[in-house]
């Protein structure tokens, strides 16, 4: 590390390259050392992200699968799979030790009591109240270990008049009900491209797994004064309905529904996907400046200057929203993304001009950026073999985040649990095998 | 059925909603009290990584132009202004501590300086090496004041690397490049967004979990630490499956519109009043809605009797046929009525009306009214978890630009009064314009002031 004055004299870049450098994380400490967390969630892709983020940033993650494994296993494209699993169980099943118990036996309940007891963190995804039904819900652990912090996952949350019988959790229904369906896709609702549309990833389960993260290491920070766990309880449709940002306000405050607007936005003109020589991309310059902006670059000084575009407020309403992307459309198809970018960038100015390509998965991949950026690892591992995956999002100069192993098939830990956290040795878990609890 | 161990027989939905009752959100301790964060940031990306500091209870103090204020506070629907401001401000900017201050100027870097050395987590969103290069506000030197602090700078891109530098960055840049555009809505219809700013909602939550990860360690060891977060990094991982996939095939995955390619039959249906979500991912699921359907025989039939015959293309669609016809003659409650009935699932695809009149929602207090002094009633999306003993709050709604100068350069700097008259003098130090989205309701009554 540089003395006091001695950091500044390398570059910026330079500088935060080298201290959060993904690729030496290894010789640096883990933010969650130390931490004890049961992953229970089963058939429950949230959960399964949350385990990941916690073991991500160093937690002792350990999944607790019923015997057989857990369904979720299958989930996954229909057309690939490694070793019969599904691709969707492997893309997050990173850093934890894979053990069996089953839930639902008596004394799988107790053998989970005695894991909770000395746990930090417990990662459930059932429907709620199944695990107080139990015996293992947060009521009965919390007063056999007071620190535990205690996350349940669900669609609609631990109560509430929609809570109560609910089902297994889905993203197409969290999103629905998070109102992010109803704003997405193409206005109106006639043919099949029309009416409410789904983001393509399982976004909600992303969303919930951040708000589960956020709230399960608030609650920790607190313990450190107050020594006391406590319960968390994220709707995956809730989570997801808080980035919302102001659909909830305008109505509020006008009475007016916010609609769908297909590739256009709300606030905000040019800020759209245009078409280009070899597919689409995004294009925003919407305040004067970078509106000039990309006018210069078109080539077409003068339509800055055209009534119809003159404000932003002129520029966003619907009907010379779409005639200005029409208009730099005619200019972009001319031009690949990359023509584009390389007139963008080489723009002096005044005003700024964001500008990328539509890529697909593929395209994104074969970018040098996110490579050297160490945003997605190749691993060869010694079960799944070569896998393609996004590492942790976080860059951190003191505690770097990291990904070390992509998953373990059902069980693959289950003598190393045991043994490290109730003394269990062969004979006993030979026993439990036999009788089906592990 | 005997009463679980350790449960009193109180019913489980009963006993939860008394752990979380939002009524009695205030009347218990805050989980990041004491906890001060600086928030040099515009827009989304970085307020709303604050933010959501702030409703788990650090207090944060905002910092904008005396004057404008940040751009959000007039940018948002089509210059539709509610009391003044857009309503795009709020969302993102709940009970912080608004201070205006020119950091252009020397004198207001000194005054950042002595706020950072005071604070614990400090969120800009510039572009790399704008705060060290343009007003010594960097990482590097702001550690040397304040080695516990947390730097927290969110990007497009990142501080470093080939797009790092010279390159901007919007959300929709970020929905695009990420693969999430490409995978998202119909093939070979135009490409659609996200109808959120998703890239800067999800990066600014995962930003707001690393603070809290690198707080855990501050807690252990005292060290402050850098920590970045890249809109599109956030978006690659948030992608599912997405990378293995073109990893071990080399293909893109296909969008697949409104049908989730794992759980068939799943879509949106057109129905009586509106739009429904439904999914029937099991076997059981499916028997279920099959039955629903009043058609049983087609849990029998070869095509759709298992999850893997069910996913083939033409299968599938025939079942959306099934399922659109059945949709188009009943209403969303009938709908989840009998997802509820049969044990598949089904949700009303909401708006904001459907979520403002939810009763649900407002029983959870995830649609919440906040009584508000200078905005009055305010009705907007509650903090997103729940935490029995340190629930997250919304406290009061945005305030006009510098509102808490006073507050934040006398009650926590204890800078005298004629020093900040001298600041105010020269505009280093200043409130709001006369301009909308800065300044107060016209209603306001000039009351509310901290000092």
């Amino acid at each position: 590390m540089s003395g006091p004055s001695g950091g500044r004299e390398a570059r910026w870049a330079d500088w935060a390259r080298a201290a959060e450098d993904p690729r030496r994380a290894a010789e640096k400490p883990e933010a969650l050392d130390g931490l004890l967390v049961l992953d229970c969630a089963v058939e429950h892709y949230g959960g399964h992200v949350l385990g990941g983020f916690l073991g991500e940033l160093g937690a002792e993650v350990v999944k607790l699968e019923p015997p057989g494994g857990d369904p979720a296993r299958a989930w996954g494209p229909a057309d690939v799979g490694v070793r019969g699993e599904g691709l969707a169980y492997l893309a997050e099943g990173r850093n934890r030790y894979y053990a069996t118990l089953d839930l639902a036996s008596t004394d799988g309940q107790t053998l989970f009591r005695e894991l909770a007891a000395r746990a930090d963190v417990v990662i459930e995804g059932f429907a709620p109240g199944q695990m107080d039904v139990w015996g293992i819900g947060y009521r009965q652990l919390e007063p056999v270990n007071p620190r535990l912090v205690y996350v349940a996952l669900s669609t609609h949350g631990q109560f509430g008049p929609r809570s109560e019988g609910s089902g297994p959790e889905y993203d197409l229904i969290d999103q629905a009900l998070s109102g992010l369906a109803y704003i997405t896709g193409e206005p109106g609702d006639v043919g099949p491209e029309g009416g409410p549309t789904r983001v393509g990833s399982w976004i909600s389960a992303y969303a919930q797994a951040a708000w589960g993260g956020v709230a399960t290491l608030a609650a920790l920070h607190w313990r450190e004064t107050s020594g006391r766990g406590q319960m968390i309880d994220v709707s995956g449709a809730e989570a997801l309905m808080r980035y919302l940002e102001y659909t909830l306000l305008l109505y509020h405050g006008s009475r007016e529904v916010r609609e769908r607007l297909g590739g256009m936005d709300i606030a905000v003109s040019v800020y759209t996907f245009i078409p280009v020589k070899d597919g689409w991309a995004f294009i925003a310059g919407y305040t004067d400046p970078n509106f000039g902006a990309i006018c210069r670059i078109m080539g077409r000084p003068e339509l800055a200057q055209d009534p119809r575009f003159r404000t932003t407020l002129d520029r966003t309403q619907p009907d010379k929203r779409a005639a200005l992307r029409d208009e730099i459309a005619r200019w972009s198809v001319n031009y690949t993304a990359s023509e584009i970018l390389a007139k963008v960038l080489a723009d002096p100015g005044p005003g700024t001009v964001v500008f990328g390509p539509v890529n697909r998965p593929t395209q994104t991949l074969a970018e040098e950026h996110w490579w050297e950026r160490g945003c997605f690892a190749r691993l060869d591992d010694p079960i799944y073999g070569a896998l393609t995956l996004a590492a942790p999002a976080w860059r951190m100069t003191r505690t770097p985040p990291r990904l070390k192993v992509p998953g373990r098939p059902a069980g693959f830990h289950t003598t190393h649990v045991y043994a490290r956290h109730l003394g269990l040795g062969p004979a006993r878990l030979a026993e439990l095998r036999g009788r089906g609890i592990i | 059925m005997s009463a679980p161990p350790g449960s009193t027989g109180e019913p489980y939905a009963e006993w939860a909603a008394r752990l979380f009752d939002p009524a009695r959100r205030h009347a218990k301790p805050e989980a990041l009290r004491g906890i001060r964060v600086l928030d040099l940031s515009v827009i989304i990306f970085g307020p709303a990584t604050a933010d959501f500091l702030g409703e788990l209870g650090a207090e944060v103090i905002k910092v904008e132009m005396p004057g404008q204020g940040d751009v959000t506070r007039i940018l948002g629907h089509a210059g539709c202004f509610w009391k003044n401001v857009s309503v795009a401000f709020f969302p993102q900017n709940h009970g912080k501590y608004h201070v205006g201050v020119d950091m252009h100027h020397a004198d207001g870097q000194a005054l950042i300086r002595k706020l950072a050395a005071r604070s614990d987590v400090l969120v800009e969103n510039f572009k790399p090496g704008t705060t060290e290069a343009k007003w010594g506000l960097g990482y590097r030197q702001l550690r040397e004041i304040n080695p516990r602090l947390i730097y927290v700078a969110n990007t497009g891109f990142g501080q470093w690397g080939p797009f790092a530098e010279g390159r901007a960055s919007y959300d929709g840049l970020a929905q695009a490049v990420s693969g999430l555009t490409g995978i998202s809505g119909f093939e070979g219809a135009l490409p659609i967004k996200s109808g959120n700013y998703l890239g800067d909602w999800f990066g600014a939550c995962l930003a707001a979990m690393g603070t809290l990860a690198a707080l855990r360690w501050r807690d252990h060891t005292g060290e402050g630490q850098f920590v970045e977060m890249a809109q599109c990094e956030g978006l690659v991982r948030a992608l599912d499956w997405t990378w293995v996939y073109a990893g071990l095939t080399g293909r893109d995955r296909a969008k697949t519109g409104n049908r989730d390619p794992v759980f068939v039959p799943s879509g949106i249906y057109a129905c009586r009043d509106g739009h429904v979500a439904l999914v029937a991912g099991t076997d059981a699921e499916f028997r279920g809605l099959a039955e629903a359907l009043e058609r049983p025989d087609l849990a029998a039939d070869v095509r759709f009797a298992t999850g893997g015959s069910r996913r083939q293309p033409a299968h599938a669609d025939a079942l959306d046929v099934l399922i659109g016809t059945w949709c188009a003659t009943r209403s969303r409650a009938d709908i989840e009525a009998a997802a509820r009935h049969y044990g598949f699932a089904a949700a009303p695809v909401m708006s904001a009306r459907d979520q403002y009149e939810d009763p649900h929602f407002r029983a959870r207090g995830s649609v919440e009214e906040l009584d508000d002094q200078v905005y009055g009633r305010v009705v907007d999306y509650g903090p997103a978890p729940q935490l029995s003993a340190t629930p997250p709050r919304h406290k009061w709604a945005g305030r006009p630009v510098g509102w808490h100068n006073r507050h934040v350069l006398q009650g926590i700097l204890g800078l005298p009064d004629e020093e900040i008259a001298d600041l105010e003098r020269r505009g280093i130090v200043g409130r709001w314009g006369d301009r909308r989205g800065a300044k107060p309701p016209d209603d306001w009554a000039g009351e509310g002031h901290l000092l």
